[in-house]
């Protein structure tokens, strides 16, 4: 196998002119897929026999959720990837993507939240995934703090990078909490093994919004990469040459 | 320089310094997460337990909010600057103070209705206990402003910190959570909210009087 395209993701002189191509129709083709899917979802999706309408926080729930997770993982495998090879984009892509999934992780708990209410009677309870989540939340605010914290930026980086790594311990808890842990919280919605429980017209919608979303972030994640590596590499000759021939 | 240049200018400084406001709010959050996962998550603890925990919490978070607040001043050589500036240094700690307050209080006061959902406080205490943070956290501030200023030297200045100065926190606190169980089995609770003014009144007095000493012992 060619390990090329590997090798010239480490380059932030490759990565600033691809992402230049690939940043803005990735980002827009989310926002498309999320106008999309949310309509869909929210207007022409048929109501849950159980819940009526309140079900419908589902298309911004389970996504927000999925990505919470997604983003971590791959938190922890730029973590990785920094550790082992040094590779120089990998604490770029932190920096970029941990506001990010601590935003998703919030949105999750809040909408789980507002949903909580009226279908379970509480907006809180201390249940394994809630709690695991909340602990998401907590490692993601931990990698913003010790990166704003530290002044300098190599240690800064090599320790964003350890709590990346450690914190995937929590990923199969939250995953599994359903399973391991009798909780409130109800099991999975998709999989790959076996088709949703939900009638087509239900789930079609959510898989929309769940890969715009993905879509939505990698296109930002790009962007916040991009500024990040102006921010890093200012006094580099080629950046200068970029910016100043064909703007960023 | 004037009083107000150095307010302006202490607001920026907490501002662009985000991240240690942050972190104690950080850990004002775990410190609430840590009672119903290591203690017991059903409503029966948590509801008569919920005022206690969040102001247990607030208590220790200040300190730890507080601990940098003369740290930076002292190591660039800015309070030397304020010692000799001609000012009135108790009116600058005030303002130091003053500032420091209002950038916790407010997110403060903002978290705490998602933390008594998530505790289970009873319906109808949220309002005493906001009472009882905004009336009883100037005490904290004005007490943990002397433990700041005494350790200010120091490089590990956080734990004895919280030795020194979380003593003086307990009248507060027990005042406050006796008022949030006076409201939730519907006795008066007024005395009590007075109380805890007038401790936060006292500490208005002894605080200015007391960090200049320290500030000045540990500039030399």
């Amino acid at each position: 196998m060619n390990w090329s395209w590997f090798h010239k993701l480490g380059s932030p002189k490759w990565f600033f002119q691809w992402s230049k191509k690939w940043a803005a129709p990735i980002f827009w083709l989310g926002v498309l897929g999320i106008i999309v899917g949310m309509i869909w979802g929210l207007a022409f999706a048929p109501k849950d026999y159980l819940q009526g309408n309140v079900f419908r926080i589902i298309y911004l729930h389970v996504p927000s959720a999925i990505l919470a997770e997604s983003c971590y993982l791959s938190l922890g495998i730029a973590g990785f990837v920094f550790l082992v090879w040094q590779m120089k984009m990998a604490p770029v892509f932190i920096k970029a993507m941990a506001p990010i999934g601590a935003v998703m992780a919030a949105i999750a708990l809040f909408s789980g939240s507002i949903w909580g209410k009226p279908t379970w009677g509480t907006w809180w309870v201390w249940d394994a995934r809630l709690t695991s989540v909340l602990v998401l939340f907590m490692l993601y605010m931990g990698i913003i703090a010790i990166q704003n914290t530290l002044d300098d930026r190599v240690l800064a980086d090599k320790a964003a990078a350890v709590i990346c790594v450690v914190g995937v311990i929590n990923l199969p808890i939250i995953k599994y909490s359903v399973v391991w842990w009798n909780t409130l919280h109800q099991p999975a919605t998709f999989s790959f093994t076996k088709k949703p429980d939900m009638p087509e017209v239900m789930w079609m919608p959510l898989l929309i919004c769940v890969v715009s979303f993905y879509l939505f972030i990698a296109g930002l994640v790009v962007w916040r990469m991009q500024t990040e590596i102006l921010r890093r590499e200012h006094r580099a000759s080629w950046l200068k040459k970029e910016v100043v021939s064909d703007g960023i | 320089m004037t009083y107000f240049s150095y307010f302006k200018a202490e607001c920026l400084v907490l501002f662009r310094r985000k991240q240690n406001l942050v972190n104690a709010l950080l850990f004002f959050t775990l410190v609430i997460v840590l009672f119903p996962l290591g203690v017991d998550p059903s409503k029966a603890f948590l509801a008569p337990a919920a005022g206690g925990i969040i102001w247990c919490a607030a208590a220790l978070s200040t300190v730890i909010s507080l601990e940098s607040m003369f740290k930076e001043d002292y190591a660039d050589g800015s309070l030397e600057q304020l010692l000799v500036s001609g000012l009135s240094i108790s009116w600058l700690v005030l303002l130091k103070v003053l500032v420091h307050w209002l950038g916790m209080i407010i997110p403060l006061l903002l978290l705490t209705p998602i933390f008594s959902e998530m505790l289970f406080l009873p319906d109808g205490v949220l309002g005493v206990l906001m009472t009882t943070l905004l009336l009883g956290t100037p005490g904290l501030f004005l007490i943990g402003s002397i433990g700041a200023s005494l350790t200010v030297s120091l490089r590990q200045g956080a734990l004895l910190m919280l030795l020194l100065i979380l003593p003086f926190y307990f009248p507060i606190i027990i005042f406050s959570t006796s008022a949030i169980q006076a409201v939730a089995s519907g006795l008066p609770y007024s005395g009590l909210l007075a109380i805890i003014s007038a401790i936060s009144l006292l500490a208005l007095v002894m605080s200015p009087l007391m960090t200049p000493i320290c500030l000045r012992a540990s500039v030399r």
